[in-house]
């Protein structure tokens, strides 16, 4: 399961993660190796303690949402921000063809455009292990769908 | 006279202590509340419960509904953001010419009020205000976790103000003045002439002031509690980690850093009044000083973050809808905001570069806030990104979102310039730093509100604002926030110290300069004001569950269908479910037709 989670897709979202705690890192060694005004057991220790906190913490945190996140991915179907629900809604990675055709082909093709730039990472992670092919119960609804949507649990 | 404030003082908070304790007591089951909506799972049926709410004032002293609690915050705000602005007002009025206007003291008073005003009264209520109404639509749950906690925050409120005020109201009564501390209570200024409040800097204004703060913190953190367990456990079925959206991911991070500031906020004013009124010696003794400005940073970094990250959640999430595309790079922001969650609570004494402390401290700190920059540069990219090739509609909100990006890329870049020691130790406390933070918490903050609040306008009034004032607005408080602000950092390198009602000759073109661009502000906030009352009585009606019109992109939310759904409760006559449906497809004027049929039930 570890592994599965922190494929790479997962660890391609974390890096703007790893950036600032490379930061940390390089000044944590920085000064440890230059020391302009000298080695003391306690202001130093205070020094780089408080770069290494904030360093372990936000790796913690990192692993821990990481984990709830893709864990999440893996198992359940993703929708878009805030269209989990919503009954038009399909599990994003289908794409491309969820736009309706009377959009302008060039606002169709940038918005095209723009799900494939978020979708990589949807794509490959989920199709891998097919566990989404069963939530794509509801169709594609263009937006005058008439469905009778009443009876349709809304969370 | 003196003697009389303290004596008020005293009986206040033994009033309130009391008040407090009985209440407790006197509550047994803080969940057994459930939902007049009946406990539905879905979100329409919560969504519809007016009619078994009690009319008129009663309704809104005693609801418990998100909404409603939501819509007390929202007002709460506006208010509070008018008091503010209001303040400001003056302050830049006496600052036209050279010599004080208003008097120094009337001076410092205005500033330490609407520094409070703005980031306690304003900034944290109307984010609130926000998350109460929506989170819980968005997320699927029928209510907050607490729905009477909820209230109960919502309530000290009120309170707070009036305390943190109190010095404006009992100086016609020649009782004690408004505090002069500036927001910061920096000791040993707030400890006044050590021990009793007869001092210079308001007296038992201060101590009021510092109750009124306990307050506010005290509302706070009860909401931010509410809200986590709120994310956590009622969550629909279909929200995953996963789809949580971005804004409920700004509060769930936002209440994380309230959990851990606040009460350190609460503790570090409870010393501080026991050094004022008992006898304590918590900030008198030799780094007392230091102390102070430790306890004070450590809440009141992450309280910067606590008021941009929601603010950059509403961003995240109304911003694509007007791009016509999803929020590129969702899980970036995400991840980067959880990281700045963390980092900020590292970063504290880059407010303290120049008070002394061993060099080597200085630069761990150096070192951090240069790495909590990342994850705020990452967003900025993400949101450009995000309009690159869009289907762009400069719709007022959106130029709101946009005005943030513009505004939030000036304030980072200045405040990544202040977190460098050697040039801190030039622009520390001069206007530079003021104008630096003006960027972010006007420039950026409030755009952000005002972008929600016209988004969201439709979905709470079920009207439509004007929107040729909307505009008229935003590019009177673009332009003029700019104007002041820009002003405000030539100032600082010209080496203007900030907190001063007078000021050197040479220093006064820019002054007025800044005035200028405060006075554009004004009239844009009035035209906003007009136009958010008169609309909401008398505006045009929203007839279509889609009034943006997001389902041609495909980027409509739930909190959407909710609305729809409401529509559709409200006028549909006899199963009108189906064309009702229809309609929400189609732009309002053609919706109009059908429309005003339905308009006399
Ligand atoms: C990009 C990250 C940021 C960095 C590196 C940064 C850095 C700094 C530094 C070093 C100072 C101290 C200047 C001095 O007093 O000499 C400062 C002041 C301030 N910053 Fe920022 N800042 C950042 C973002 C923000 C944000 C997002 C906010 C608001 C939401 C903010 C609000 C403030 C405030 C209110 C002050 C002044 C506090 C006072 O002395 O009254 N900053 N910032
Ligand atoms: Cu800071």
């Amino acid at each position: 399961m570890e592994a599965k989670i922190f494929d790479r897709e997962t660890m391609l979202d974390l890096v703007v993660n790893f950036i600032p705690l490379g930061i940390i890192l390089f000044f944590i060694a920085l000064f440890v190796v230059v020391t302009p005004w000298g080695f003391n057991v306690r202001t130093s220790g205070v020094m780089l303690g408080l770069m290494i906190v904030p360093f372990v913490a936000l790796a913690i945190l990192t692993y821990l949402s990481a984990k709830a996140i893709a864990g999440d991915e893996k198992t359940k179907p993703v929708y878009a921000q805030g269209q989990a629900g919503l009954e038009e809604a399909e599990p994003e990675h289908h794409g491309d063809d969820d736009h309706t055709p009377d959009e302008t082909t060039d606002a169709s093709d940038a918005a095209a455009d723009g799900n494939d730039g978020e979708e990589v990472d949807n794509d490959e992670g989920n199709d891998s292990d097919g566990g989404d092919a069963d939530s794509e119960t509801t169709d594609k609804q263009d937006s005058d769908d008439t469905a009778d949507d009443a009876g349709e649990p809304a969370a | 006279m003196e003697l009389n404030a303290q004596i008020a003082v005293t009986v206040l908070m033994g009033v309130f202590l009391v008040a407090v304790a009985t209440f407790l007591t006197r509550i047994e089951n803080w969940r057994s509340y459930t939902p007049v909506g009946g406990g539905g799972s879905f979100i329409e049926e919560s969504g519809y419960i007016d009619e078994e709410k009690p009319a008129g004032i009663i309704r809104w002293l005693t609801t418990v509904d998100h909404k409603d609690i939501g819509i007390l915050y929202g007002l709460y705000g506006i208010i509070a953001f008018a008091v503010g602005g209001l303040m400001v007002t003056l302050m830049r009025f006496d600052l036209v010419t050279s010599s004080s206007l208003l008097g120094t003291s009337t001076y410092n008073a205005l500033l330490t009020s609407h520094g409070i005003t703005m980031l306690f009264l304003f900034g944290t209520p109307i984010i609130a205000a926000f998350a109460n109404y929506l989170v819980p639509l968005i997320i699927g749950a029928d209510d907050m976790a607490f729905p009477r906690i909820n209230a109960i925050a919502f309530w000290l409120l009120p309170p707070a103000a009036l305390l943190i005020w109190a010095g404006f109201f009992a100086k016609p009564l020649g009782l004690f003045g408004p505090a002069q501390t500036a927001w910061t209570m920096y000791t040993p200024l707030s400890l006044g002439a050590v021990g009793p409040s007869a001092d210079a800097v308001g007296g038992a204004g201060v101590d009021l002031m510092l109750l009124g703060l306990h307050l506010s913190g005290v509302a706070a953190t009860m909401g931010a509690i509410n809200f986590i367990a709120t994310i956590f456990t009622h969550r629909g079925e279909e929200v995953s980690w996963a789809n949580l959206d971005i804004f409920s991911w700004t509060i769930l991070t936002q209440s994380g850093l309230i959990l851990f500031a606040f009460p350190l906020l609460g503790s570090a004013l409870l010393m501080l009044l026991a050094d004022r009124n008992f006898g304590t010696a918590f900030f008198l003794t030799d780094g007392g000083n230091i102390l102070w400005q430790h306890l004070f940073w450590f809440f009141g970094h992450p309280e910067v973050y606590i008021l941009v990250l929601p603010m950059m959640g509403i961003v995240s999430y109304v911003l694509p809808r007007f791009a016509g595309r999803k929020l590129f790079g969702f899980k970036f922001v995400v991840y980067s905001t959880l990281a700045i969650g963390v980092l900020s609570f590292g970063v504290w004494a880059h407010h303290m570069f120049a008070t002394g402390i061993d060099p080597r401290v200085r630069a761990s700190f150096m070192a951090v806030s240069m790495a909590i920059a990342i994850p705020s540069a990452v967003k900025t990219f993400n949101w450009i990104t995000t309009l690159w090739n869009g289907r762009v509609r400069l719709t007022t909100p959106m130029l709101f979102c946009i005005g943030f990006i513009s505004n939030f890329i000036i304030g980072g870049v200045t405040g990544v310039f202040l977190a460098s020691i050697p040039i801190d130790l030039v622009l520390h406390d001069t206007y530079y730093v003021v104008g630096h933070f003006h960027y972010v918490v006007m420039g950026a903050i409030a755009f952000a509100g005002f972008a929600g609040i016209y988004y969201w306008f439709p979905l709470v009034t079920n009207r439509m604002y004007q929107a040729s004032l909307g505009k008229a607005h935003f590019w009177l408080t673009m332009v003029g926030s700019n104007i002041t602000f820009l002003a405000m950092i030539l100032l600082g390198y010209g080496g203007m110290p900030r907190r001063y009602a007078t000021y050197l000759p040479q220093f006064a073109t820019l002054h007025q300069v800044a005035t200028l661009g405060a006075f554009l502000l004004l009239i844009g906030q009035i035209i906003w004001l007009y136009n958010m009352v008169s609309s909401w009585f008398e505006g045009k009606r929203v007839e279509s569950g889609d009034p943006w019109d997001l389902r041609q992109d495909n980027v409509r939310t739930v909190e959407w269908q909710w609305f729809e759904q409401k529509l559709d409760t409200q006028i549909a006559t006899d199963g009108g479910d189906e064309e009702v449906a229809t309609d929400g497809g189609k732009p309002a004027d053609e919706a109009e037709a059908v429309a005003e049929e339905r308009d006399d039930d």
